[in-house]
């Protein structure tokens, strides 16, 4: 763990700390001031972002520093989204999620700027890394209302929003259609630059576990529906833990080689 | 719900769980072991047995065939699985036995600049194989990013990285002294005569180099000629270690597919950027150089199956965001929004299950 002294750091550190005063003014009940704290903070983001982008002359979604930078990004536009369109909350819950995304860019992966290798000078790569982080995010609200939904709580708030056993389905809805375009973007890619369009590359592996773990989970809420309401949050939860493994345990540990490991 | 359907939908589950639990297996195999597993005779019989199944849904749930989505994303599933078995070393024997269709599965072909060659040694053989028809290699050649770097290593194991531009100085501090690129040579010479020493770039070939000059308070100023990529070569009294690293931008293999004499087809070929004829994908994978010159390495694969697995894949993002997108954005704009209560159930029963039972 190390503190970055560079402006790229000093940009990280000032919108997580935004996230933190977002979320404590938000617990606090100032639920405007919270919003316009998150959005500020969302702002700063993108400027970082921005920032990378300048620095390494290339779409900033080559390693985990740049991927998180990227996460951390896009959790606020998320979290506006589905709460003006699907009527679904816990922006206290984005705000912290924001903020733990990208701790490990402001202290722990390398912000070494790094040129593209020649197998990622590929159109399919930003397209394919970027849509897996949004439908991270979406996975990950899923993940925050199906523990609403087991802890038996009423959604916080004065608005009205989806009861978390509906919100967390509607969110995988919306997340897993993104998991099955980065597999196939990923899948298209890897022919193009490795030969075949799947490689059985451990990082491959549990990505498609992951994505299996949701595809059980339709089929197993199209045959109970709500009525074992608690196994359907237990689902969503695999997944995450699923997409959580696929992320980091592949990058971090040297428990799998293979050809995905220069992301790290 | 009839006792069939169920069972039918349980079979459907556990496929999938089943599925994702042997591709965790799989991951803790590594890449190579879990290919040969995922190929292996009993997974051949779970790939089968899926396809199986997904036919008999289309059978005994009418809703598969009726609703668009719904058909698209389970047919295409099955597209998919077909274009693998297709593709796999199984599918091109059966293709073989069946059709007379003799293709190589997988291999690799070395080719000498200036020359053409035909035989590819596959991946599961020792003995080599022809092709219909020629690769001849016009020219391989390798860019790199510019500028490269010095890299520069205390023995107290301290890293420095200076852009490798004529005129770049960096300070070490104390007792280190300063470094100073005085020149960057892409093909490095020297000529010794008598006390004099010669160094310049020679026209053609490539020994990339760096000369380098350290100041150390108190010593005569002294400059040296780092080279790439041999980190760590040098005197052992050295206080610096130095190396010239440069990174490759792209392998490039001028190629033309020659057959009966005559140019069929041509590309240069790169890393993502693969030749496509006659039923094969060649791909840049490999470079060397022996005494008789330069040559390239490619990965050459049959291209069977990859259509149906891209159909496949096609039906399945559109079947998907059909079903989870479009249908809900439709529903948004034809039914007036209405803004459900946390305490009632947003929607009536999501599945026909629910209002079965
Ligand atoms: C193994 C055999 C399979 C059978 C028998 C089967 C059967 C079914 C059935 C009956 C439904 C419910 C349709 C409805 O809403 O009325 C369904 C839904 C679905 N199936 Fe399959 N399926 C199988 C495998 C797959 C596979 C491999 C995929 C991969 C794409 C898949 C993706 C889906 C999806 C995404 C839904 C929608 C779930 C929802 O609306 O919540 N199925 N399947």
């Amino acid at each position: 763990m190390a503190v970055k002294y560079t402006v790229q750091g000093l940009l990280i550190y000032i919108t997580i700390a935004a996230y933190l005063l977002a979320l404590a003014t938000e617990l606090a009940g100032r639920r405007k001031t919270g919003r316009v704290l998150f959005a500020a903070g969302s702002l700063v983001a993108v400027v970082s972002f921005v920032y990378r982008w300048y620095d390494v002359r290339h779409v900033p979604l080559q390693n985990l520093f740049e991927v998180f930078l990227f996460l951390g990004l896009v959790c606020y536009p998320i979290s506006w989204f589905c709460r003006r369109i699907l009527r679904i909350g816990g922006e206290g819950a984005d705000m912290f999620i924001g903020a733990v995304v990208l701790f490990p860019a402001g202290f722990v992966f390398n912000a070494e700027p790094m040129q593209l290798p020649p197998a990622l000078q590929s159109w399919l790569f930003a397209p394919h890394v970027a849509v897996y982080m949004l439908a991270y995010i979406f996975m990950a609200k899923a993940t925050f209302q199906a523990a609403v939904q087991l802890a038996a709580r009423e959604p916080i708030g004065a608005e009205a929003w989806l009861p978390p056993e509906q919100a967390t389905y509607d969110l995988i809805a919306i997340g897993f259609p993104l998991l099955t375009l980065g597999l196939i973007l990923g899948s298209w890619w890897g022919k193009l630059a490795w030969g075949h369009y799947w490689g059985w590359d451990p990082k491959e592996l549990w990505s498609l576990a992951s994505w299996l773990v949701y595809l059980g989970y339709f089929h197993w809420r199209y045959m109970f529906g709500k009525r074992r309401p608690a196994l359907n949050s237990l689902w969503a939860i695999a997944g995450m833990i699923a997409i959580i493994i696929t992320l980091l345990w592949v990058n971090l540990s040297r428990l799998f080689p293979g050809l995905h490991s220069y992301a790290t | 719900m009839s006792q069939f359907k169920r069972v039918v939908l349980w079979a459907a589950l556990i496929a999938v769980v089943l599925l994702a639990l042997l591709s965790v297996y799989g991951a803790f195999l590594g890449a190579e072991q879990a290919r040969a597993f995922f190929n292996s005779l009993p997974l051949a019989v779970y790939w089968f047995a899926l396809i199986a199944l997904l036919l008999a849904g289309f059978i005994i749930f009418r809703r598969l065939l009726q609703t668009p989505s719904l058909l698209l994303m389970h047919l295409g599933s099955i597209l998919v699985l077909l274009g693998a078995l297709w593709g796999s070393n199984g599918g091109h024997a059966l293709a073989k036995r069946l059709f007379g269709l003799d293709k190589i599965p997988e291999g690799q072909m070395g080719i000498l600049e200036q020359t053409q060659e035909n035989r590819v040694r596959p991946a599961d053989s020792n003995s080599t194989r022809e092709l219909p028809f020629f690769v001849r290699l016009k020219d391989f050649r390798m860019e790199y990013y510019e500028p490269g770097f010095l890299l520069i290593r205390s023995r107290t194991g301290q890293n420095w990285r200076l852009p490798a531009v004529a005129g770049q100085t960096l300070s070490l501090g104390e007792g280190l002294g300063t470094v100073t690129i005085q020149r960057v040579f892409q093909n490095f010479r020297i000529d010794i005569r008598g006390a004099e020493r010669i160094t310049y770039d020679a026209p053609g070939g490539s020994l990339p180099a760096l000369e380098v000059s350290v100041e150390r308070p108190g010593e005569p100023p002294g400059s040296r000629y780092v080279f790439e990529p041999t980190m760590g070569h040098g005197n052992p009294n050295d206080r610096l270690i130095m190396s010239y690293s440069r990174m490759v931008r792209d392998y490039i293999s001028e190629l033309e597919i020659v057959k009966n004499g005559t140019v069929v087809a041509a590309k240069n070929i790169e890393v993502n950027h693969p030749l496509h004829y006659g039923g094969y994908h060649f791909y840049q994978h490999s470079y060397g150089e022996d005494k008789l010159g330069d040559y390239t390495v490619l990965m050459v694969v049959s291209d069977s199956g990859l259509n149906l697995v891209y159909g496949g894949y096609a039906m399945l993002a559109a079947g998907i965001f059909w079903h989870f997108w479009g249908r809900r954005a439709l529903r948004r704009s034809c039914v007036p929004a209405r803004r459900p209560l946390a305490s009632e159930d947003a929607r009536p029963a999501k599945s026909p299950a629910d209002i079965l039972d």
